[in-house]
């Protein structure tokens, strides 16, 4: 008898192993597997004949009836496996597309050459102390000049031909303004550090000058500041922007909000200065042969402002320096004219 | 301004620099290390290098062309080489200008080696135009028969000068001139300064007299008197030094006040004394509505406010600025007066400003003058006169403000480590004297005190730091060294504008993520373009504008964005749509409230700034070349993009809005049933939406534009808090019941209304409530739309029942229907 359901089992098993071996579809083995391992399919069938069995032979008949399910799962498992891999190979050559056809782009915004510019500089300065300060571009008249020793009728007037707006009211002709509103904030006690970048107009007009520009200021007012921290600084501001080998050179000069005044020349990034004959055929684009780059005015504060912002004489002294934040964006990006900036053009804007 | 090495010459030895084409460009580095910046050198004989003399041993006919002579020329006499020359003018025995092979002439032209017409020539002689000597020329140069053979042509014609453009910054007055640029050489290469002759004369004597009718505004007034002047063509050497640097000769005696200024920097002025009337010069205030006839053959009417020169009858010269046509000397004058003077500044200033004559003798006066250098000037004046246009002096005048009759330049007083630690230099005292000394200042030193008194020609230094400027300059500012300045621990006081600033760097990375270019526009526009979208009144206008298209000030950011849109979809030959997705974050400028622009304090223009957002979007949704994905930008695009700047930024509070007021300001320039208005608070801050069809069609835009444009305060307000730290928020972590509803909508319901309703019903359980399919057409009854709804309930702490979900979703079928009259599809 218990021989008789354990040779049925092993017949049932080889049977189906059989019938697996030969399903031609996922189907017919899903049907197969409830005939034979379903609720009231053939094992299940051939165990209702156990309660016959000996209590000797149950776990035995028990055992092989496991064994049965496990062998018959196992073939199942593996045909259908089979199936699924035969399917998805099926598919993948159906799912096949032209992977060499044009991507759907994503749209990448970006900023403003300019900004850009000014935040590269911002972040330089940023990490040895300076804060950024803002003002209004339309300024009094005098605020823009008197306010930093432009008095009115003096000659240094004519370095910066003036957009009026009003009597007494001018589009600001650079961002010093902005240096006197902030030593005025400060309640004549220092320290100031700031940087002040912004537009600012004046009345020119052609490949090289726009009458909108910008400029980034700095001024860094303390007790004991020596003309030493103002090449210092600059210095570093140099070597981060172009490059550590890059050299400055000071040059005496004069603007009114200052006293020594400097002109600061940067050694061209590009051919380093060893191509610096002018007379030159093959000289280098960006310093035009002269080795060198102009591109800031600095200088120690005038007393002039210490006693305009109402700071006490001899309190502090201070450091300023400026430059014209396109000018160095066209260095860097080698951008040839200025106009570019501020026309609009879908084409330059696009590149940044 | 011009600077001629060989006049410069005169004055300081400058041997130093050594000789040949080194010795420009190292006086050059002197003085732009002075702070003298040179901006170019020019050499008069740049092109005539390869120029020799030669002379044609003999003149043939080329054997292939009838125009064209063969010359057979010799630089030595002896050996010849053989020339093609097109010109006539010439004979065997002539001296010429020869190029030789290897020049480069002024003109551009290289000379080599070459067949003419089958004939090798070896150079070519050369007119006055090939050499640029003159404008045009008939022929080739011939030089007298004396003229020595092989040499160099720039030698023989006295084109040996080397000019300098130097670049003056407006405190060096000292050095708008020969000798003050030989003062500022000799004393940096320690060179004795060579004075220029002068003829002494006494102050007595002279028919005319000077007088000071202005007080301060003229401080001094010398003159001399000549008689038997012989108005004539100038030397030789009076005309070359002139035009070397740029100025035309007129006569002797007025080449002489030219040389004179450019010697010495001291305007001066010479008069035809027969055409003065009475026996007395003054200077004083022009009257009002006085004509004046001036040297450059224009009249002006004086204003009241300018000084001038004036005789018993008349004024004869705008003071400092241009002398007068009435009294101008002439070739049959004999008498002449010669005026030496010294005038107030910034009278001198405007006077040429409001009459637009900007000259060398205004801008020297402008800057100021050696008020000490009068005396010398009409000495060496009369020297030159005398010298070239003969004559003898009558007598001579002076006439000095009190503050003139003694000059006394004050004292400037700093503690002798001042400069040091100023400059951050190491440097001791006597060096620092000796520095001094040498640009001929007065160094006392009394304790730890040094008292300096400039010399009175250095106007520009006046307080301590001058000098420290001063002694940086002679010591070079390459020996300053670098050092980073020490960081105090006293505060940096953040101002209100520096945490602005950072929100609106933040506004812009928030905005090119969301896929924008940022714009820079002009802040100057047209009043016309801003007529089209009727935002011109009350914009504030420039007063001296470059032109009428920049006149005005931007009172509003988008009508620009949408002019470089139209210039960018006009520069679009394409058949496909230009993509153009912008933005701008800038201040525009406004009247502020009822004011006029005007300074009414230190800091007050009457104009406000207001910072707007604009942005615009065009063209294409993707960026696909495949024409199955080219879907356009559209309403929601734009929703989107404000919703999510919105969202990443932080700003709480903003509220969105169909349009509703469309007919003031900014509103009329938006479709109006495809806009948005945007509230913060009480505030409109702004629209967003489609530019309005009728925009469109007049500016014959080729694709729909979809614009926005914000004020920036009130968010900026909104935003604020989110700039410190986003505050995390945790999630449930309990399973929440979504549910589904098919709405029957009837007419134009929007739908934020049916979300609004079912949030304020479904409370507290409703977390989410959005629209997820609008569908209107032959499913559903005409007039009305299908809008279906999800709702998703929860709770923040524990499962929810389904009952709960039910019993809320009756709530909201309830408000549904009593607020809106909605129903269930069925």
């Amino acid at each position: 008898m218990s021989l008789d359901l354990k040779s049925k089992l092993e017949s049932l098993t080889e049977q189906t192993l059989k019938e697996i071996e030969s399903a031609a579809s996922s189907e017919t083995l899903e049907q197969l597997r409830i005939s034979v391992l379903g609720k009231k399919g053939s094992v299940s069938e051939i165990l209702r004949g156990l309660g016959s069995a000996s209590p000797q032979e149950r776990p035995l008949i028990g055992a092989a009836a496991n064994t049965a399910k496990e062998q018959i799962e196992l073939a199942l498992h593996a045909r259908k496996a089979f199936f699924d891999h035969a399917d998805i190979e099926k598919n993948l050559a159906r799912e096949r597309i032209d992977v060499t056809a044009p991507a759907r782009k994503i749209y990448l915004g970006g900023l403003h050459p300019v900004t850009t510019t000014i935040r590269r500089i911002a972040a330089i300065l940023g990490r040895i102390g300076f804060d950024i300060a803002t003002g209004p571009e339309a300024e009094t008249e005098f605020m823009n000049f008197e306010a930093v020793n432009v008095p009115k009728d003096h000659p240094a007037r004519d370095m910066q031909d003036t957009f009026f707006l009003g009597p007494g009211v001018v589009l600001r002709t650079h961002t010093s303004p902005v240096q006197m509103r902030a030593m005025r904030a400060r309640l004549g006690r220092g320290p100031v550090r700031i940087l002040c970048p912004g537009a600012v107009y004046r009345v020119d007009s052609d490949a090289t000058h726009s009458p909108m520009f910008h400029q980034i200021e700095g001024l860094w007012i303390d007790r004991g500041v020596k003309m030493s921290d103002l090449k210092g600084v600059l210095q570093y501001l140099a070597r981060e922007l172009f490059g550590s080998s890059t050299r400055i050179r000071l040059r005496p000069s004069y603007f009114p909000f200052v006293e020594p005044g400097a002109e600061v020349d940067v050694s061209c990034f590009k051919c380093g200065g060893k191509d610096s004959d002018r007379h030159s055929d093959a000289r280098c684009p960006v310093c035009k042969g002269t080795g060198w780059l102009e591109i800031l005015g600095s200088g120690m504060v005038h007393p002039r402002l210490f006693e305009m912002a109402g700071f006490k004489a001899g309190e502090a002294t201070g450091f300023a320096f400026g430059m014209g934040v396109e000018r160095i964006a066209m260095v860097l990006h080698d951008i040839s004219d200025l106009r570019v900036f501020f026309e609009g053009d879908a084409r330059f804007l696009r590149q940044f | 301004m011009k600077i001629s090495w060989n006049w410069l010459s005169e004055y300081v030895d400058l041997d130093k620099f050594g000789t040949g084409a080194e010795a420009p460009r190292a006086l050059a580095q002197l003085l732009t290390a002075r702070g003298l910046e040179v901006e170019g050198i020019e050499r008069q004989d740049q092109g005539l290098e390869k120029v020799i003399t030669a002379k044609i041993l003999e003149r043939a006919p080329h054997p292939q062309a009838d125009r064209l002579s063969l010359c057979k020329v010799s630089i030595d006499g002896k050996s010849s080489i053989e020339v093609v020359c097109g010109a006539q003018n010439m004979k065997a025995g002539d001296v010429v200008a020869l190029a030789q092979v290897g020049a480069k002439l002024p003109n551009g032209l290289k000379i080599e080696t070459s067949k003419i017409r089958g004939v090798i020539s070896n150079g070519m002689l050369c007119s006055e135009a090939e050499l640029k000597l003159s404008e045009e020329s008939k022929g080739i140069i011939v030089l007298p028969s004396s003229t020595a053979l092989g040499r160099p042509l720039a030698e023989i014609l006295n084109r040996t000068d080397t000019i300098f453009e130097i670049k003056l910054t407006p405190n060096r007055a000292d050095c708008l001139s020969h000798f003050g640029i030989a003062r500022e050489v000799a004393s940096a290469i320690g060179q004795k300064l060579k004075l220029p002759q002068i003829q002494e004369v006494a102050f007595t004597g002279s028919p005319i007299s000077t007088t000071l009718e202005g007080g301060e505004d003229g401080l001094q007034f010398l003159g001399a008197y000549l008689e038997a002047v012989k108005i004539g063509p100038s030397p030789a050497w009076l005309k070359d030094r002139l035009e070397s640097i740029g100025l035309r000769s007129i006569n002797n005696v007025v080449d002489a006040t030219n040389f004179l200024l450019m010697e010495l920097g001291q305007p001066v002025h010479a008069y035809d004394a027969s055409r003065l009337d009475g026996k007395s010069l003054a200077i004083r205030r022009a009257k009002p509505g006085e004509k004046l006839p001036l040297l450059d053959g224009t009249e002006i009417a004086l204003a009241g406010t300018e000084l001038v020169i004036a005789d018993a009858k008349k004024a004869v010269a705008l003071a400092g600025v241009m002398g007068g046509g009435n009294s101008e000397v002439r070739d049959t004058t004999t008498q002449v007066f010669l005026e030496v003077a010294e005038f107030s500044p910034t009278l001198v200033r405007k006077a040429a400003k409001a009459h637009q004559k900007n000259t060398d003798a205004s801008h020297r006066f402008e800057r100021g003058v050696n008020p000490e250098g009068q005396s010398f000037a009409l000495f060496r004046l009369i020297e030159l006169v005398t010298k070239v246009a003969g004559g003898k002096v009558v007598g001579a005048t002076r006439a000095r403000h009190g503050s003139r009759e003694k000059f006394v330049k004050s004292e400037v007083v700093f503690a002798t480590d001042f400069i040091q630690n100023f400059l951050g230099l190491d440097l001791d005292v006597p060096r620092i004297e000796s520095i001094l000394k040498g640009l001929e200042c007065e160094v006392k030193k009394s304790g730890t005190l040094l008292r300096v008194t400039p010399p009175s020609y250095r106007l520009d230094l006046n307080i301590p730091e001058d000098f420290a400027e001063e002694i940086a300059r002679v010591v070079g500012y390459d020996e300053i060294p670098a050092t980073i300045p020490t960081l105090s621990t006293a505060p940096t006081i953040h101002t209100p504008e520096y945490t602005q600033g950072a929100l609106i760097e933040r506004a812009k990375d928030v905005l090119v993520q969301i896929g924008l270019h940022e714009m820079l526009q002009y802040a100057f526009t047209s009043e016309p373009w801003l007529r089209e979208f009727d935002a011109a009144l009350g914009a504030v206008r420039v007063l001296n504008p470059i032109s009428e298209d920049q006149s005005v000030l931007v009172p509003t950011l988008l009508p620009g964005l949408i002019w470089h849109a139209i210039g960018n979809l006009n520069r679009n030959f394409g058949s496909e749509s230009v993509s153009l997705r912008w933005f701008e974050l800038r201040p525009t400028f406004h009247l502020r409230g009822d004011l006029k622009i005007e300074a009414t304090s230190e800091t007050e223009t009457g104009i406000q700034e207001k910072l707007r957002l604009a942005c615009l979007l065009s063209g294409p949704r993707v960026d696909s070349s495949l024409r199955s994905e080219a879907g356009k930008v559209d309403f929601y695009d734009l929703k989107a993009l404000f919703e999510s700047f919105f969202e990443k930024l932080g700003t709480r509070g903003i509220r969105m809005r169909a349009l509703t007021a469309t007919d003031e300001g900014s509103t009329r320039w938006y479709h109006p049933g495809q806009a948005i208005e945007v509230w913060a608070g009480k505030e409109r801050v702004g629209v967003f939406g489609r530019l309005h069809p009728g925009l469109e069609k007049k500016f014959k835009l080729r694709q729909e534009l979809w614009v926005g444009e914000l004020d920036w305060a009130p968010i900026a307000v909104l935003s604020a808090e989110s700039l410190s730290a986003k505050k995390f928020k945790p999630w449930s972590a309990w399973p929440s019941i979504e549910r589904d509803f098919a709405l029957n909508v009837k007419g134009d319901i929007e739908s934020e209304k049916i979300v609004q309703s079912a949030i304020k019903a479904g409370r507290p359980l409703a977390q989410v409530v959005k629209v997820f399919d609008i569908y209107k057409g032959s499913q559903v009854a005409q007039g009305m739309t299908s809008v279906a709804v999800r709702v998703i309930f929860g709770s923040e702490d524990r499962s929810l029942q389904e009952a709960e979900a039910d019993q809320a979703s009756t709530q909201i079928l309830n408000a549904w229907k009593k607020e809106l009259g909605i129903e269930l599809r069925t």
